[in-house]
């Protein structure tokens, strides 16, 4: 039996290398594999950002994505709550590449699938679920790890440029989410979210408008609500109106530059949006902006027609509106129970030509001013058609004087005046308003002016002494007659009487001798000397017409004086002549006039006297050398006759400058002519001598 | 007197090796060779008495496969998307959904399938190549029954795998509805084929021995 052959043993140890089985490299192989997977995904890992919602529906960790431009670019990892659970944040791994992108200016917002009358959007998401839409710009500025969600899709999509403004609807305009923005039917622009804004009382929506069209919107862009449709019926036929069907149920908003040249707007600008084109277009005289100036006014009339909304004018400018009406009652402040109609106005500062940026306090002042000139409100008529009215300020012209009451609380009240209200019931109390509203004031007061004026010429001292010139000069023209050449003349006619009274028997003795010698010859050339003589004494007396021409003149002067204005307050004026009159120098001018005239009297009288003529028969025969005497002594009735001349031209001189008293102008006037006919008798007197010297000889 | 001895071995249950009789089988062909042949001459393979290496394979295929196991269970397993939904499933979470939604049969099931006949393996070849070198706690014929068991399994242990795979060749209904293997079906496939060939890579021989070195 063969045994088998000896094992070759090999005890030399191998290597731990060469004992190694090849397998060992499969795991090892896929260590390293999965090593290098693990090292790569999480260097490849990007950034964990954290947004933070108001509400996380729909956002599930691990399945919604951040999507940017419709990329996938992050998933959510986690949702969570903030410390004390009021919001929502969402834990989003953004892409390596995209996260320097996501920089303080990205946005996010849930998009969820709307639909509404523009249309529906995300749709994708009813099978996909909700995601996150983010929007950054083009330029990586580091990573911002932590972001507030917007609650909404902003309005400027994704690589879309264009103009962002705000709208602002008041009344009936209606703003809707995604309205579009209409420029001749072609879509610009569109409405965001609305919200209220100013205190409740407009809604306001952001609204985009985008590139290119944003260059159509300048300051003087108007906007306005094409809405719904509009039926009119009408000499044309009946009219349906509408834009689009889809501004026909959701509402559109159309916008037209209105003036030129306006400025380029920037975003933020604020656009009011009318309820119609018409609205629009006329607010481009009305609307402005800036702050208003907030006024009442009480009127004592409650008309009706006023409301709220109603224009305030001024000078034909609307310059703000009736914000309210109510009643007002206050005995204390106007003195009485009736109730009053407190209108309260909304002015806007700027209207008045203020300058831009006027505050509401330097308006007021500047209103206060006015007021003090004159300014006051009045209600107007607005429309006769429907009796609607408005406020107008006036400047009235002689207003009495009031101010701005600025009461402790409330609205500084302005001063009102008479209404304006040209309704048919009030048409006659226009008419009468016209009537008062003729300047009789004015012409009173003129009127009471001239009176004073007239009143104190009378007053003045000049005048008052005018009496006392006047005595005076009847005292000169006393004088004058009793001055002893004139008391003289009686005499000297006496002696010269008494001459002739000689010399008539000297003529008588004389005629006989005339009748046969050419003594009447001689009487006739001394008659002719003494018609001479008379004459010069008549052409003394020419001047008197002139004299009386002047005194008419001044009287025609007197009444073409405007006495009628005078007609008033003429008793005043005739009182005071009167009192002028009845003052001592006036009541003695009549006197001396008479006792003047008496003495004239007299001394005719004396002329006639009966002695005289005896003694003129007596010495008739010495006429000759009478005659002689006679043309000497009528040689001085010329001087006489020039001395009263002068005496009238001093007392014409003197009523000249008394031009006020027609009454004492009268007087005067009836002295002078008694002056004048004692003065004519005087002539005549001197005239008949002339022409019968005898009769005085022979008293007939 | 070794014929006598190997009835006699049959007989009282005394297995004699074939190392013990100077012999060496070819592992491929089954000829026997006797010790110290290097090459079989019939079928070419190499001859060993026992597989030097054998262990190292084994574990290295073992570690391999443990590996790829640990993503298939993280990751997901399948990726269904219908019309409004889209979901992915790993193994366990989907076996979870499954029985909360009452359907605890077909959970069982894909536990056993993908949970509990993985990890039994593991742990089967790794007590098996622990078992060769030290003294274990069942006899070397328990050993070799669940080393049978092992490889018998091990078959259909991609189970998985196919359902996977059928599924998504099969539910592509384009936008409506669509199933797509997730990561975890290639890992576990892979898992699946590492555990197998780190049970065949394990020496059966070699589960003898230990009784041969007790009765030594």
């Amino acid at each position: 039996m063969t045994t088998p052959p000896d094992i070759q043993i090999t005890t030399a140890r191998r290597s731990i290398l060469q004992r190694l089985s090849i397998v060992w490299l499969i795991p090892v192989t896929t260590l390293l594999i999965a090593l290098g997977v693990a090292w790569q995904s999480y260097s490849d890992r990007g950034p964990l950002i954290e947004i933070t919602f108001e509400s996380a529906s729909g956002i599930k960790a691990g399945e919604t994505v951040l999507r940017y431009r419709d990329v996938n670019v992050g998933i959510v990892e986690a949702v969570g709550f903030s410390p004390f659970l009021q919001e929502v944040h969402v834990s989003v791994r953004l892409d390596k590449t995209i996260a320097p992108f996501v920089d303080d200016d990205a946005e996010f917002w849930v998009v969820r699938p709307v639909v509404t009358a523009q249309g529906v959007s995300g749709l994708d998401t009813v099978l996909s679920g909700v995601f996150i839409e983010g929007l950054w710009n083009k330029t990586p500025s580091g990573l911002v790890a932590s972001h507030v969600g917007l609650a909404d899709a902003p309005l400027l999509r994704v690589g879309e440029t264009g103009l962002q403004v705000v709208m602002r609807a008041q009344g009936s305009a209606v703003l809707g989410e995604g309205t579009p923005i209409l420029f001749k039917g072609i879509k610009v622009g569109q409405l965001g979210k609305p919200r209220l804004g100013g205190n409740g009382s407009e809604a306001v929506a952001d609204a985009i408008i985008y590139a290119p069209h944003d260059k159509l919107i300048s300051s003087s862009t108007r906007f306005w609500d094409i809405s719904g449709f509009s039926f009119k019926i009408g000499s044309g036929g009946a009219e349906l109106d509408f834009s689009s069907l889809a501004s026909l149920i959701s509402g559109g908003i159309t916008f037209e530059n209105i003036l030129s040249g306006g400025e380029q707007v920037t975003n933020g600008t604020q656009f009011a949006i009318y309820p119609d084109e018409a609205a629009a277009r006329a607010s481009i005289f009305s609307d402005s902006s800036g702050p208003t100036l907030e006024l009442a006014v009480v009127f004592d009339e409650n008309v009706s027609g006023l409301s709220a909304g109603s224009n305030v004018e001024y000078a034909g400018v609307q310059i703000g509106e009736v914000t309210s009406l109510r009643g007002i009652y206050d005995e204390v402040q106007f003195g009485d129970s009736r109730v009053r109609l407190l209108v309260a106005m909304e002015i806007r500062p700027e209207r008045l030509g203020l300058a831009e940026g006027t505050t509401p306090d330097s308006a007021l002042a500047f209103i206060t001013d006015r007021v003090a000139e004159g300014l006051r409100a009045r209600l107007a008529t607005a429309s006769i058609l429907t009796g609607g009215l408005k406020v107008e300020l006036v400047q009235v012209v002689d207003a009495p004087p009031a101010m701005v009451f600025v009461p402790d609380e409330g609205m500084p009240i302005l001063p009102s005046t008479a209404n304006n209200i040209q309704d048919v019931a009030a048409t006659a109390q226009g008419v009468l308003q016209r009537i008062n509203d003729l300047p009789i004031e004015e012409l009173l007061g003129s009127a009471i002016v001239f009176l004073d004026d007239a009143s104190a010429l009378v007053a003045s001292s000049d005048v008052q002494s005018v009496p006392g010139e006047i005595a005076g000069l009847i005292a000169d023209a006393r004088g004058v007659i009793g001055s002893e050449d004139v008391q003289k003349l009686p005499a000297n006619l006496n002696a010269l009487l008494a001459e002739l009274q000689g010399t008539t028997t000297d003529l008588r003795r004389i005629l006989d001798q005339i009748e046969q010698a050419d003594t009447v010859a001689r009487l006739l050339a001394a008659i002719d000397a003494a018609s001479a003589a008379s004459k010069d004494v008549g052409d003394a007396f020419v001047g008197v017409p002139d004299l009386m021409e002047q005194l008419s003149a001044l009287t025609q002067t007197a009444s073409a004086l405007p006495l009628e204005k005078l007609v008033t307050d003429i008793t005043t004026i005739v009182n005071t002549a009167n009192d002028l009159l009845a003052s001592e120098g006036a009541m003695a001018l009549p006197e001396a006039l008479s006792s003047a005239l008496a003495e004239v009297d007299g001394v005719l009288a004396e002329l006639r006297a009966g002695g005289v003529v005896e003694n003129a028969n007596r010495t008739f025969a010495s006429t000759a050398d009478a005659a002689d005497a006679v043309a000497a002594a009528s040689e001085g009735l010329p001087a006489l006759v020039a001395r009263i001349e002068a005496l009238i031209d001093q007392a014409s001189t003197t009523l000249a400058d008394f031009s006020g008293s027609s009454e004492i102008n009268r007087d005067v006037r009836s002295a002078l002519r008694e002056i004048e006919a004692a003065a004519s008798a005087v002539a005549s007197l001197s005239r008949a001598l002339e022409r019968r010297p005898n009769s005085i000889i022979l008293g007939r | 007197m070794q014929l006598v001895d190997m009835e006699f071995a049959r007989s009282a249950e005394h297995v004699i090796t074939a190392r013990d009789a100077g012999l060496v089988a070819c592992r491929r062909c089954a000829r026997v060779w006797p010790m110290g042949t290097a090459i079989c001459a019939r079928c070419g393979s190499q001859l060993h008495s026992r597989d030097p290496k054998s262990l190292q394979r084994v574990w290295a295929l073992w570690v391999a496969g443990l590996m790829f196991y640990i993503p298939a269970n993280l990751y997901p397993m399948l990726q269904t998307r219908t019309l409004f939904d889209s979901s992915e499933s790993t193994i366990i979470g989907g076996a979870i959904e499954l029985a909360q939604s009452g359907s605890i049969g077909i959970a069982i099931v894909i536990l056993v399938a993908s949970v509990l006949i993985p990890v039994g393996k593991f742990m089967a070849i790794a007590f098996l190549a622990l078992s060769v070198r030290r003294r274990g706690l069942l006899t070397p014929r328990q050993r070799h029954a669940l080393y049978e068991i092992v490889e018998y399994v091990g078959r259909w242990s991609m189970v998985d795998v196919f359902v996977v795979a059928i599924l998504s060749s099969l539910v592509q209904l384009s936008v409506v509805a669509s199933i797509n293997p997730g990561p975890a079906s290639l890992t576990f496939a892979i898992s699946v084929v590492f555990t197998m060939m780190s049970a065949q890579s394990l020496d059966s021989r070699l589960i003898w021995d230990e009784i041969t070195d007790l009765k030594e």
